[in-house]
């Protein structure tokens, strides 16, 4: 079972190594059964792919088949998903859960998700500053915080469109 | 002798009633006029009813099938957990809407429930014993007026305004955080709901999400691996997730059952209107017919 984990937080856990490894972390042979599902639109439903990067609360993370089961909620970030050797789609995401079962199946709920193509650079820094302004303002706690919360997501909007 | 007697009688006879039979008639044609004027109106109104729910249905169907495969996607973690801890408290989450012309909908979730309450072999949760005191929650007001009536002292928090149109991510997650935040102690919520089976057939179905110490507790759960404790958080996303889903398929047979409902309702409309101016025209040519006769008998007992 090996994972590949590119983790922003200090505290990391040792990966476990002592299930029998079939394979190493080259072979990428065996797929992973992906369902990703928005409300309103399936995006994959139950589809073999090869490898999905998924931006974890805990860290960004790469699971491949076989990934141990466990439990991740997401937050606002690119979920990229190989379908097949060389070709890759990304996705922002506004947040979710990714759950790896043990049968070698991942399941993504996210709320909202859009390919990074449909997104407008202007339109994300006027959204940017007008939730800025908002934050700094003179509402209520519960505003302040929405809108610290709004302009989180579209810092990571434009981190993501800037290294597409 | 007996002639001029016969004849007078005979004559007498159509006289004697004419006036009050033709008064009748005349009377009874009037009200069956009203009749058919209304009837006619009320199968204007149930086509066009019928029209809308028949364009609504596409687009609520469209977004059941994306929220059914979104409820499944979520389900899977509910799969691998099955076991759980048996004799847990079931909050109950009743499914229907305001709005009512539907058919059997309301009533067929609110017998759902009393069949789960009262442990019958066709209850939506088999071999589930459910405790008598169980807190439920309706959304809708037409179920919350019937489950009212049946079990007054479980009704912990109603919802209402969902389901006028299709629902959206957002109206499931405004009632899953009320239910986290209402305060009422449960293991897990069982959704009742209305499952879509076909156009024209639905029935009513209960989906299980546990909660978030059934989930701690449940041998399944422990095979996730998790960096910190998000059970909490997984827990109210699925709820959420599950009652999207949920209440997307209710939508959808809500507006199938009104657009069967208003079709049969315009079929029979135009039944009455059928055989009321079958009536009508009977009443007419009875009420011309006496008048004829009336005119031919005076002219020849002249």
């Amino acid at each position: 079972m090996a994972s590949l984990r590119l983790a922003t937080s200090a505290a990391r856990r040792v990966p476990s190594l002592f299930h029998a490894t079939r394979r190493g972390y080259a072979e990428a042979s065996d797929k992973i059964q992906l369902s990703m599902a928005l409300p309103h639109q399936s995006i994959f439903s139950s589809t073999d792919v090869v490898q999905v990067n998924v931006c974890a609360a805990t860290g960004d993370m790469g699971i491949l088949a076989n990934h141990v089961p466990s439990v991740e909620p997401l937050r606002p970030g690119v979920v990229e998903v190989i379908e097949s050797a060389g070709g890759s789609k990304k996705w922002f995401i506004s947040g979710g859960f990714a759950t790896v079962h043990p049968n070698n199946k991942l399941t993504i709920n996210a709320v909202e998700a859009a390919p990074l193509e449909d997104f407008s650079v202007e339109s994300i820094r006027t959204n940017l500053q007008e939730a800025l302004r908002v934050a700094s303002g003179n509402g209520t706690e519960e505003d302040k915080l929405e809108a610290r919360i709004e302009a989180e997501v579209y810092e990571s909007l434009q981190h993501a469109l800037g290294s597409k | 002798m007996f002639a001029r007697r016969t004849v007078a009688r005979v004559v007498a006879q159509p006289s004697l009633l004419a006036a009050p039979s033709n008064a009748r008639n005349m009377a009874t044609l009037r009200e069956i006029e009203l009749r058919l004027k209304s009837v006619r109106n009320i199968e204007k109104i149930t086509k066009s009813m019928k029209m809308i729910a028949s364009t609504k249905l596409a687009k609520a169907q469209r977004a059941m099938q994306a929220g059914k495969l979104y409820g499944e996607a979520n389900a899977e973690v509910f799969e691998t957990a099955k076991e759980g801890a048996t004799g847990s408290k079931k909050l109950f989450l009743v499914i229907s809407s305001d709005k009512g012309l539907c058919g059997g909908i309301h009533s067929s979730v609110t017998k759902a429930t009393r069949r789960a309450f009262n442990n019958a072999p066709d209850s939506p949760l088999p071999g589930v014993s459910v405790e008598p005191d169980s807190p439920v929650m309706v959304i809708g007001d037409k179920s919350k007026a019937q489950i009212s009536r049946v079990y007054p002292n479980n009704l912990r928090l109603t919802f209402n305004q969902i389901g006028r149109d299709v629902p959206t991510f957002a109206d499931a997650a405004s009632v899953a955080d009320l239910v986290v935040k209402s305060g009422v102690e449960y293991d897990s919520v069982v959704i009742i709901y209305n499952s879509f089976v076909s156009a024209i057939s639905y029935e009513a179905a209960a989906m299980e999400v546990k909660g978030e110490k059934a989930l701690k507790e449940s041998e399944g759960f422990k095979k996730y691996e998790m960096e910190d404790d998000f059970t909490k958080d997984l827990a109210e996303f699925s709820l959420a997730n599950a009652l999207y889903s949920a209440l997307t398929e209710a939508h959808s047979c809500e507006i199938s059952a009104r657009r069967n409902a208003m079709d049969n309702a315009s079929k029979n409309a135009g039944d009455m209107i059928g055989s009321l101016t079958m009536q009508y025209n009977r009443g007419r040519q009875a009420a011309i017919t006496n008048e004829l006769v009336d005119i031919i008998t005076g002219a020849s007992a002249l």
